[in-house]
Order: C-alpha cells, then structure tokens, then sequence
C-alpha cells in the first residue's frame, strides 16, 4: 500500500554528530547530547534504549525538527533537514491526542495541515484506523477511549501522514505491562504491513530487545551512544521468545553497557 | 500463536454504540415528553423554585409590603405587562435594548476574542497592553458611560458604545488566559506535523480555548444587560433603561416592575442560548453526571 522511496537497506536517516547543550537563563550550561552518530535503514526496526533523563526525547525531537541540535546534522532520504515536517510521522509520549476532535479527525490531522483532498485523506485515514484495530471508534471522542486504545490514536495519526520514517518516543510507557505486551505484537504486524522505517525509543530493555533489528545503546551524563546490537532473534517474535537463552542474553548485554555508563557493576544486577 | 497474543482487543473492542431508529410505539406525545422532562430532578427542581418565587412576590405584595410606591404583586406587574404590550410601547422598547445588546456583544464577541488571541499568543503585544486592559475592566462603567453620550450622542451608537466597552474585557481576559493556558503538548503535535502559524491558531489555540471563551461571553451577557441599562438612564429615547427610568419619575411601579422583569427574562434567555450554543461547540467534553 505505501511505496518506500529508498529501497530496502538502503541509508534512510544518517544522524552526523548531533549534540545538544541546553544554556541556562542566569548562564551555566548542560550538555544533554554529545557526538551522536548512526545510520538508519530502510525498513529497518531501530530501537534506542538508554536509562530515564540520558537525552531520548531531546535527541528524537532534534529529529523531527522540534528542537535545533547545537552541533551535527540529520539527513533523511539523502536530504539534510531543517525544521519539522509531515516526512516524519512523530509519536509521543503521552497521547496528546486533541480532545476537540473525534478519532477520525485526530488521525487525519497531520494531512489536513498538508492541504491534501480531504476524501483522499479520509480513505487513508480509515485504512489506518482498521489498521490498528479501531474500527468502528472513527466517531467517538478521546475521553471516551481506554489508554491502550488513545495509544492505537496517537500511532495511526502518525502512519496516516504516511512518513519516510515513524518516530516513536516511548509510546507504551504509560501503559500497563498487558496492554503493553498486546500493543507491542500489533506495532510489528502494522510495522511489517506499511513497510515501515521506525526509529523507537524506550527506557524497556526488553522491550527494545523484542522490537528492534538492531538496538543503539545510550550511556548518559552527556547522553551518548555506546555500542549498537544486532538483535539477530527470528520472527514473528512472540512473547514466548522472551523465555529463550538468547533474549535473555541480548537483554543482559543491553543491561552490561548501560551500567558501565553509570560506573555501576553489572555483577550487582537483580536477576 | 500464543493465545494470550491480544488480551487488550478483548477488553477495548466495545461495539460502538450506534443510535436506534424509533418503532412507533417509541413516538410519545408533546405531553407525555413535557411530563418525563419534568420528572427530571434539574427540570422539576427549577420549577418548584419558580412557582415558590411567584407565589411569595405575589403574597409579599398583597399582604406584606402593601405600599403601591414601594413594591406592587406579581399579578400587578403582568396587568402592566399586558397594557404596555398592547399600546406597543413595551415590544419598541425590548426592540431597542436587543438591538443595542446585539451589536455590542457582536462587536465584543469578535474583538475580545481576536485580540484576546493575539494577546495570549504574544508576550510583546500582552506586555504593551495588559495594564490598560485591566484599568478598564476594573473601572466603574458609570464612569465612562456619560462620557461616551457625549461623544456618540443620545441613540443606539452610544447604547452599543456603552455595551461594547462593559461586555469586551471579559471575553477578552478570559480568551488570553485560554490562549496561555493552552497545553504544550498541543503546541508540539501541532508543529511537529508542519502546522503553520495560521494553522496552529486555527486549529489548536482557538479549539483549545473555547471553554476559556464561552466563560467570558457568560460573564459578558451579564454586563451587556447592565450596559444597556446604563446606557438608556443617561441618555435615550426608548429602551427597557428608558422605561424603567421614566416608569420611576412617573411613580409608576407596575411598569417599573415589568422593566425589571424582562431584564432578568433577557438574562435567563441569553444565558440559555449560549449554553445550547456550547453544547454544541464543546461537544468532545465528558458529560456533567446528572443525578
Ligand atoms: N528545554 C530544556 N532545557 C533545559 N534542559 C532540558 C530541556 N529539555 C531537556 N532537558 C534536560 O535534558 C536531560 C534529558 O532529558 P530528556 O531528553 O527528556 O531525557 P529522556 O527522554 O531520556 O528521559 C534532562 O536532564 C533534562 O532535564
Ligand atoms: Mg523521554
């Protein structure tokens, strides 16, 4: 249904030594971000992982032009960018879905501010929306949804933008470990029928180990990265997965890296 | 696949609930849906405060306050209703308050919220002009109200005038704090999916601050009544101002009464029609649980 413009593996986002330092009014100074450089492929699943303030969301809102970084590029497509645009389907954090408008209307915002044929749209729109299991709610209003389903919202909304690339900046953080789990399954079997490139960032370490093609590992305090992982798990990946030596081994790995990045031992981990 | 694959589908895939069409046993009558509406605790509760309000002023005025040129009973003040409806004077004056009411608030209405926008989106403009915004809200209307005669003359320009300045600032206040009010979050999705400026004050401040404004206008109907008021005691020729004021130097209480009583009418109805109106608009809010 949606043509990728990069053929598969093929370099879609190039990330050239981003950083970022936040200036303090009264002066002093934070650098949140330092020298970050990866490369994204097309259809590619590319998860980030790294503890709860290392600079995910400041990095990923850099990417979609939200934030200016202070150093480095971003080059999507073999385009350098310069600010946000509908190329980039952003999902945030928290829902942030617009109580005034139904499902319909929230998820076809993105292209009504493209000024596309609202019928187009609207067909696009309802796609996405059976897509991820909302059909029938296209009438029903924000307030009158579960968290798990405004979730299935805020994902379609960006899909029906139909962007190079998905931002994901920890979509399942606020939902409880079921819902999680169940969205989790459905973001790959929507991931896989769009053809996708998704750029995910999760605190969840094995939420990155049962998601990504490769996961990108973040120390902090400057927020940099570490190592990137090839997650080399056969899929369909179910749940089942996460009970195999190999998982386990890659989620210990994740563990190792990000613990060195706090001076902690990683003897000392809880299983 | 493991057959705990979907547990939250089970729990989210309600069927939505879709209206059914009305077999015509459904189809009642005009009174038989009078009588269920009045059955509602809303409904009955703000007609058994009703007839007790009528039935004392009636009382009060019979019995109690028995001086014609201090208070008159109810009945009293619908026998002048009637006589002033049939001489027309009554419906040229309720014409003339409307009218005056109608285009202040209009003029309220666009510029308070605009202006409310433009102040609430920028620091600049808002630091330029909020301390006279709150002068003039806070200052007496009667103050200002001879002044605008002067300027406008005695007729409907200075009764708009009048309106307009008393019924703006709270519509304009409360759209500003609506506009910085507004949830960041909104801001970012907005631009993150390439709104324009335009855009983003079209479909995210002015959404967002609706209920803000809606607020300010009901504050505004109740100052633009008092507006008109003012404005016909200073200087008019018709009005419900202008009967109330002349009904006093006449010591003609019943139609002094009457003109009160449509004002607060006017008020009830006013007030009603904007909460249809929000209803409308605001639509996406959870419903207010009813009892
Ligand atoms: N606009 C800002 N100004 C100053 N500091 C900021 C700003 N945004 C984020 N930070 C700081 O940057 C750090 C990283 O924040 P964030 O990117 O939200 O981390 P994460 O998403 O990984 O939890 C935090 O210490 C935070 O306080
Ligand atoms: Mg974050």
């Amino acid at each position: 249904m949606i043509e990728a413009s990069t053929a598969p593996g093929e370099v879609k986002l190039a990330v050239q030594e981003i950083g970022k330092t936040f200036h303090r009014r009264g002066g002093g100074s934070l650098t949140v971000l330092e020298d970050i450089s990866f490369e994204v492929r097309a259809g590619e699943f590319f998860v980030i992982v790294g503890p709860s303030g290392c600079g995910k969301t400041t990095f990923l809102r850099i990417v979609q032009g939200l934030d200016a970084p202070s150093a480095g590029r971003i080059v999507l497509s073999g385009q350098p960018l310069h600010g946000p645009g509908a190329d980039r389907g952003f999902v945030f954090q928290n829902d942030s879905l617009y109580p005034w408008r139904n499902v319909l209307r929230n998820v076809t915002f993105g292209a009504e501010l493209q000024r596309k044929k609202r019928a187009a749209n609207e067909k696009f729109a309802r796609d996405i929306i059976s897509l991820v299991g909302l059909n029938g709610f296209e009438g029903h209003y924000p307030h009158e949804l579960s968290g798990g389903m405004r979730q299935r919202v805020n994902l379609a909304r960006a899909f029906a933008v139909d962007p190079d690339i998905l931002l994901m900046d920890e979509p399942f953080a606020s939902l409880d470990a079921l819902t999680r789990e169940a969205m989790q399954q459905e973001l790959v079997r929507i991931v896989a029928e769009t053809a996708k490139t998704v750029l995910f960032i999760t605190h969840q370490i094995d939420e990155a180990v049962m998601l990504a093609d490769r996961i990108a590992v973040f120390g902090t305090r400057p927020g940099r990265l570490m190592r990137i992982i090839d997650v080399d798990l056969p899929r369909p990946r179910l749940l089942n997965v996460k009970r195999t030596p190999r998982f386990q081994e890659l989620v210990d790995q994740v563990w190792t890296l990000i613990a060195q990045s706090h001076g902690l031992e990683a003897e000392g981990r809880d299983p | 696949m493991s057959p705990q694959r979907f547990p939250e589908r089970v729990m989210d895939t309600v069927t939505p609930k879709r209206p059914q069409p009305a077999s015509p046993a459904q189809r009642i009558s005009t009174w038989h849906r009078l009588w269920h509406a009045v059955k509602r605790p809303r409904v009955r509760r703000s007609l058994i405060s009703l007839i007790v309000v009528i039935a004392g002023w009636e009382i009060v005025g019979r019995y109690v306050l028995t001086n014609p040129l201090f208070f008159v009973p109810l009945s009293d003040v619908i026998l002048a209703l009637i006589r002033l409806w049939g001489t027309g004077e009554l419906q040229t004056h309720i014409a003339a308050s409307f009218r005056a009411i109608g285009y202040g608030m209009a003029l309220s209405i666009v510029f308070g919220i605009a202006f409310g926008i433009v102040m609430g989106a920028s620091r600049t403009v808002a630091d330029y002009t909020e301390v006279y915004v709150n002068a003039l809200y806070a200052m007496p209307l009667v103050a200002i109200a001879p002044l605008l005669i002067l300027w406008l003359g005695i007729g409907v320009a200075s009764k708009v005038g009048v309106v307009f300045l008393i019924s703006v600032f709270p519509i304009l206040i409360s759209t500003t704090s609506g506009v910085r009010n507004v949830d960041k979050h909104y801001l970012d999705v907005a631009r993150a999916f390439g709104a324009t400026p335009v855009q983003i004050v079209g479909k995210v401040l002015v959404p967002a601050a609706l209920p803000f404004v809606i607020t300010g206008i009901r504050l505004a109907i109740g100052r633009a009544i008092v507006g008109v008021v003012v404005g016909e005691l200073f200087g008019a020729t018709a009005g419900l101002g202008f009967l109330i004021y002349t009904s006093g130097q006449t010591f003609d209480v019943p139609a002094l009464f009457a003109g009160i009583l449509c004002l607060a009418i006017a008020g009830v109805v006013l007030t009603w029609a904007l909460q249809r109106v929000e209803m409308r608009l605001v639509r996406w809010r959870p419903a207010p649980l009813e009892d």
